[in-house]
């Protein structure tokens, strides 16, 4: 357990020093919100909840990058020693991590630049955003392992949530809809039944996305197990 | 380097040999010598300085991959046991009926046509794949070092020792202190650099020395020279030779005959059932 635990942590520690070398990624993810954001700053809660599904976008697609990136070496990663568990959970960590810092980068932006009815509230809805994000870019990855073939997985069902009226059953299938209730209870005078389906949802789509990756994953990388050879 | 540094190479190949350094400049001096005499560049006389490096060290009789003659203590217990073992993809047979015994001290190649599934083989022996037909018994430990790829291109070779050592339970400084010895002794010294920078042959260093990081008692190699200059494939087999020494069963998958002499068994797929 404490060799799978060290594991997680070289994996989080060496993906997030991976993905900070490109620096282009770096700018990539960080300006794609941000271009959600300007082409709609003349509306309050559109740029908010633009730039919550930029943070989504950005994060989920990075992921799957990652994921995809680290196959050729997860195998050999197994087979020294390390549990899948530690494989998967060191870099859904490492990718949290990163979706929260752009959150809280973000939150300080709307701070800043907008007037916004309840401000706390676009915390919650950024982070949930990114959390989310992680996992399921890390599922569709698992699921579509290969880079265009999860990047156009990964586009349609992003555009689907941008298009689907957000109070019909497609968009409560998708895994953002808990931005856009988070979104809504933090702009638009409503009540807190939209804060907590908003959170309920998310805390369902966070399930479901690592359990389906772990799955995946843990079927994927599985190694036959052979006996030692009679002495 | 230029043509006008042979006789740095020269040297420079001697010592990595393991010539003292004093015997390497002697040696580099007299044939300086000789080629002022004769009047015509060294590389033309003499030919390429780590060929002819290797040469004068061989009629030295000190010549380190002298050592990959040497013929391995005596057979250890089984590691790695194959009986009938078979894959086939849909309808496609790849083989059929392979047998294969590996003891510790023992080096086997597998050789066969483009397509005839060594990669396969050698992936059926790590649990990668799943034989269709026939019984695997392996030891636990095992190192697998591709054909290529199995490295991240962004992370150094620190990096990667750290992550391998981390999979395998080792600490941080452990781990480094070991891929540093383990690639000098393929005579490379780790920069930081990321991955991709490295050439091919480097590469492929990173990626011996990481099947090797955790000390395993069978290591599966898949044409791990790719890339390998000759002075790197001579210490590579060298390496091998230390393995096998050291009671480790080595399985190599190639398609070079001529590295049928360092093996004690050879298991050429082409010529089993399909």
């Amino acid at each position: 357990m404490t060799a799978g635990v060290a594991s997680a942590g070289a994996v989080a520690r060496l993906s997030v020093r991976e993905v900070s070398r490109r620096r282009a990624v770096v700018a990539l993810v960080v300006a794609q919100p941000l271009c959600f954001y300007l082409a709609r700053h003349d509306l309050t809660g559109q740029s908010v909840r633009m730039l919550t599904l930029g943070i989504g976008w950005a994060i989920s697609t990075l992921t799957l990058f990652v994921v995809i990136g680290a196959r050729r070496v997860d195998p050999r990663l197994r087979l020294t020693g390390a549990p899948a568990a530690s494989l998967v959970g060191g870099r859904l960590l490492a990718m949290s991590a990163a979706g929260v810092a752009l959150a809280l980068g973000y939150w300080v932006l709307v701070a800043v630049d907008q007037d916004v009815r309840r401000l706390w509230a676009v915390g919650p809805t950024m982070l949930v955003t990114a959390l989310v994000a992680a996992p399921f870019g890390s599922l569709v990855a698992a699921l579509l392992p290969r880079e265009l073939e999860g990047a156009l997985g990964l586009l349609t069902v992003v555009a689907v949530q941008m298009l689907a009226d957000p109070a019909g059953p497609v968009a409560k299938l998708l895994p953002f809809w808990s931005a856009r209730e988070i979104g809504t209870y933090a702009i638009d005078p409503v009540g807190g039944d939209y804060l907590a389906r908003g959170l309920a949802h998310a805390a369902v789509t966070w399930t479901v996305c690592l359990a389906g990756t772990w799955a995946v994953c843990s079927w994927r990388l599985r190694l036959a197990r052979y006996p030692a050879p009679p002495a | 380097m230029s043509a006008d540094d042979w006789d740095l190479r020269l040297e420079a190949e001697l010592v990595r040999l393991g010539l003292q350094p004093a015997r390497a400049r002697a040696l580099r001096d007299e044939t300086v010598a000789q080629t002022a005499e004769a009047g015509a560049p060294a590389d033309r006389l003499f030919g390429p300085a780590h060929l002819y490096a290797r040469h004068l060290a061989r009629e030295l009789g000190d010549l380190r991959v002298a050592q990959l003659e040497r013929r391995p203590a005596r057979p250890g217990r089984v590691l790695l046991s194959l009986r009938g073992v078979g894959k086939r993809y849909r309808r496609r047979v790849v083989f059929s009926g392979v047998d294969l015994t590996v003891r510790g001290g023992e080096v086997a190649a597998v050789v066969g046509a483009n397509g005839c599934g060594k990669s396969t083989l050698l992936r059926i022996c790590a649990g990668f794949v799943r034989p269709s037909t026939g019984t695997v018994h392996r030891t636990a430990r095992v190192g697998f070092v591709p054909q290529d790829g199995g490295t991240v291109d962004w992370l150094t070779p620190a990096e990667h020792f750290a992550l391998f050592g981390a999979a395998a339970g080792m600490g941080r400084r452990r781990a480094a202190s070991t891929g540093d010895h383990l690639a000098r002794r393929l005579s490379w010294r780790p920069e930081a650099e990321p991955a991709q920078h490295l050439s091919g042959g480097q590469r492929q260093k990173l990626n011996l020395v990481l099947g090797e990081l955790h000390a395993p008692d069978l290591l599966l190699l898949d044409e791990p020279y790719q890339g390998f200059d000759e002075g790197t494939y001579l210490d590579f087999w060298q390496q091998v030779g230390a393995w096998r020494d050291a009671g480790r069963a080595v399985v190599v998958v190639t398609h070079l005959l001529h590295d049928l002499q360092h093996v004690d068994r050879v298991l050429d797929l082409g010529a089993v059932g399909r």
